[in-house]
């Protein structure tokens, strides 16, 4: 499986507006995510090659998972094969290669377990469409479980609610366990473990930055905003991805979360420990490391005795933090009473300005014309506040608090039914960009019916991964001019700070 | 010299005795799946999000999917508006077969079998759009196997061979009446004589027989869907 150069000069990708393509065989499957190096493997526990016995492995673990996983077993028992999901997913809109249409990325996995374990599959292959486990198999499965960024979408549209992500994640662990990891994932993992941070930054260069940080802010604004590191005493521990930490336009999201809670008068803090948000487990599948990482903040959080934790500006982030960090690290009840999860900035910046502690005032971002696009792991993975669609609404009353215009991006688009940026999931990797670039499509296709009909000139988001991807990809689909910014940038420009 | 029954009576009671055994496998085998459902551990909770925060809400989210189709509804209006024609048609066809079971007839089922042949045809009219759709659109070409043809085909078969019973092969309602009794109480009866009826019985033992194994299930299958059945994480 050779690794494609990354394709930066592609020609712009703007197809007619929401029509389904038809289907064009093989068109997506020649981009392949590079596979995980022998030291990166085997850092993590996992083969660092190909194994011998590579199928007897998989069938292996294909049948422990099953029996592991309800999901899994309950979502490969029950497709009916209705074709619901198959205009959904954004990769088929955007490559038009069939084995992006959900129902077909799930039958990748789902023919071989009708084969080896069902008995129709093993004595009638033919009829229900069973299929032995062979290197156009395993080559099918490497690629087309890596050209799904767990979005969830399809799911929102299945009548049995089948989530082709719980397929994806089972089929990209199988094979990590025969020793094809995906390089991307597995060597972001293995950084976390070792260093702390997906960018393998050390305590030392991560304090240097964020003294830089504290006096970039005191030369903007004139107000001594801390950005502190492992501070003891702190009463909350802030944890947000690294991105946030360099990276425009992350980092200026980053400015805001410490600008709002230096208002709010919190005192707060980063770990050095815990120095990341993303888990890229969930992304490659494997329990044990989804653990691994989570616990980091627990142990961070209890290290540090604060009262609250709180996750910064990150989309699958949130969904691990809200949705399973109980599960996998027990209950977070030696935090203050009403503080027991862990929260979002969002969530905790809403009420100081509900509260009244912090005040907004639009008028400083005069002129700004903002989109907001929700990312898929906090609009479908997660919840936020008292409402169970807080995810939706607690975002969008900050940025409306924040800015004079806002305008909302088509229905079929936004809330639930959200698009991907086209980058997460693992995907966000340079070898990945063709199929990026493709997967933007419904989302650019939306931005620019808004950007004609109200000139919208910024789009605001709440992750790491989708602030990276829109704003490399947007230029190839003629949005150049669109620029995309993190939420607690604006909230942090329209804050009245003393 | 013992006294052997007769051929007929043989397979007088291997017809009904075919039926009987079909039943029972569906409601074994179909119990035994949702058993295996059960046992699997769900180790995280996935829902779909925006998830109910209160187990009425879950049973509200499971019932409207159950009955509603709501996510189809979502996805393809057609797809829709052609399932339920198929399912709901389906179900007052069998709520009419009952006239077969309840003897004598009662006056609430007399209403059903007024609409049946209403219900026989949105039954036949949505398995057509829905077979027709498969075969059209590319995308369900490239992902339909053999089976998924044949589930329509054969639900089509007993669809339209029911249709013939009525309209073309009238068939004695007393005596099929009794064979079906029989069956479902272990005191087999003949089968009356009427070929279509022969196949009619057929096709739907056939039914019984894949139904357990085969996707048919899935209406059970969202009963045990993860993203359909759990609350929100933190309630
Ligand atoms: S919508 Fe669900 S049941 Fe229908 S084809 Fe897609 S995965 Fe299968
Ligand atoms: S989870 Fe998202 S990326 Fe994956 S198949 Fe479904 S819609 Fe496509």
């Amino acid at each position: 499986m050779n690794a494609r150069q990354p394709t930066t000069s592609l020609p712009p990708v703007v197809g007619a507006y929401r029509v389904i393509p038809l289907i064009q065989e093989g068109a997506s499957a020649s981009v392949h995510s590079a596979v995980a190096g022998a030291e990166i493997q085997e850092s993590l526990g996992l083969p660092g090659a190909l194994v011998e016995n590579w199928h007897d492995k998989a069938i292996e673990r294909l049948g422990q998972l099953v029996k592991q996983r309800r999901g899994l077993r309950v979502f490969l028992d029950t497709c009916t094969r209705c074709g619901a999901c198959t205009d959904k997913c954004h990769y088929f809109l955007g490559t038009h290669d069939p084995k992006n249409m959900p129902v077909a990325r799930q039958d990748l996995m789902r023919s071989v377990y009708r084969r080896y374990f069902t008995v129709v599959g093993r004595y009638l292959p033919w009829l229900v469409g069973a299929r032995d486990l062979d290197e156009s198999m395993l080559d099918d499965w490497y690629t087309y479980f890596h050209q799904c960024s767990e979005c969830r979408r399809c799911t929102v549209y299945c009548p049995k609610g089948i989530d082709t992500s719980e397929v994806t994640m089972a089929g990209r662990e199988i094979l990590a366990s025969i020793g094809l990891g995906q390089q991307y994932s597995q060597e972001i993992i293995s950084k976390v473990r070792r260093v702390g941070n997906n960018l393998g930054m050390k305590p030392r260069a991560l304090a240097d930055v964020l003294e830089n940080l504290e006096e970039d802010i005191l030369d903007e604004t004139g107000v001594a905003v801390r950005l502190p590191l492992d501070d003891e005493g702190a009463d909350m521990l802030v944890v947000t991805p690294s991105a946030d930490f360099f990276a425009e336009p992350h980092v200026d999201g980053l400015i805001g979360y410490a600008k709002v809670l230096h208002q709010a008068g919190i005192r707060w803090t980063f770990s050095s420990t815990a120095a990341e948000a993303a888990n890229f487990a969930l992304f490659s599948g494997h329990h044990g490391h989804l653990r691994e990482l989570a616990m980091r903040i627990r142990l961070a959080a209890m290290d540090l005795s604060v009262s609250r934790i709180t996750i910064g500006e990150c989309g699958h982030a949130w969904r691990v933090a809200y949705s399973f960090l109980d599960t996998l690290v027990g209950p977070l009840d030696f935090l203050q009473p009403g503080h027991t999860r862990a929260e979002h900035i969002c969530e905790v910046t809403h009420q100081l300005w509900c509260s009244g502690v912090i005040t907004l005032d639009p008028q400083r971002n005069a002129g700004k014309v903002v989109s907001f696009h929700d990312s898929c792991n906090v609009a479908r993975g997660a919840s936020m506040g008292d409402r169970p669609d807080g995810q939706f609404t607690i975002p969008r009353a900050l940025l409306a608090a924040s800015v004079p215009r806002v305008v909302e991006m088509s229905a079929d688009t936004t809330r639930q039914k959200t698009f991907c940026c086209g980058g997460g999931g693992g995907v966000l990797t340079d070898e990945m960009m063709e199929v990026r670039i493709k997967g933007a499509l419904p989302r650019a296709q939306a931005l620019q019916a808004v950007v004609r009909s109200d000139q919208v000139t910024h789009l605001a988001t709440i992750c790491a991964i989708c602030k990276t991807q829109l704003s490399t990809v947007l230029p190839q689909h003629d949005l150049a001019g669109v620029q995309v910014t993190s939420l607690h940038h604006l909230v942090g420009d329209a804050l009245l700070l003393s | 010299m013992p006294d052997y029954p007769s051929l007929p009576v043989v397979s007088d009671a291997l017809i009904g005795g075919l039926l009987s055994a079909a039943v029972a496998w569906l409601l074994l085998a179909t119990l035994w799946r949702m058993i295996q459902w059960a046992l699997t551990p769900s180790p995280l909770p996935i829902v779909l999000a925006p998830a109910p925060r209160t187990r009425a809400g879950v049973l509200g989210r499971l019932l409207l999917e159950l009955f509603v189709f709501r996510s189809l509804a979502r996805a393809s209006m057609i797809t829709w508006l052609a399932s339920l024609a198929f399912h709901y048609g389906l179900l007052l066809v069998l709520v009419v077969h009952l006239r077969f079971l309840i003897v004598p007839l009662p006056l609430w089922l007399l209403l059903f079998v007024r609409v049946s042949t209403w219900a026989a045809s949105f039954l036949v009219l949505g398995l057509a759009v829905l077979l027709i759709r498969r075969v059209l659109i590319d995308r369900l070409r490239y992902i339909s196997t053999p089976s998924d043809y044949l589930h329509l085909l054969l639900l089509l078969g007993i669809a339209l061979s029911g249709a013939g019973l009525k309209y073309l092969w009238p068939v004695d309602l007393f005596a099929t009446s009794q064979f079906l009794r029989g069956a479902l109480s272990f005191n087999w009866q003949p089968l009356p004589d009427n070929a279509g009826l022969w196949l009619h019985l057929a096709l739907v033992i056939l039914l019984l027989l894949i139904f357990p194994v085969s996707k048919l299930l899935h209406g059970f299958g969202i009963l045990f869907s993860p993203t359909f059945n759990q609350r929100d994480p933190n309630r």
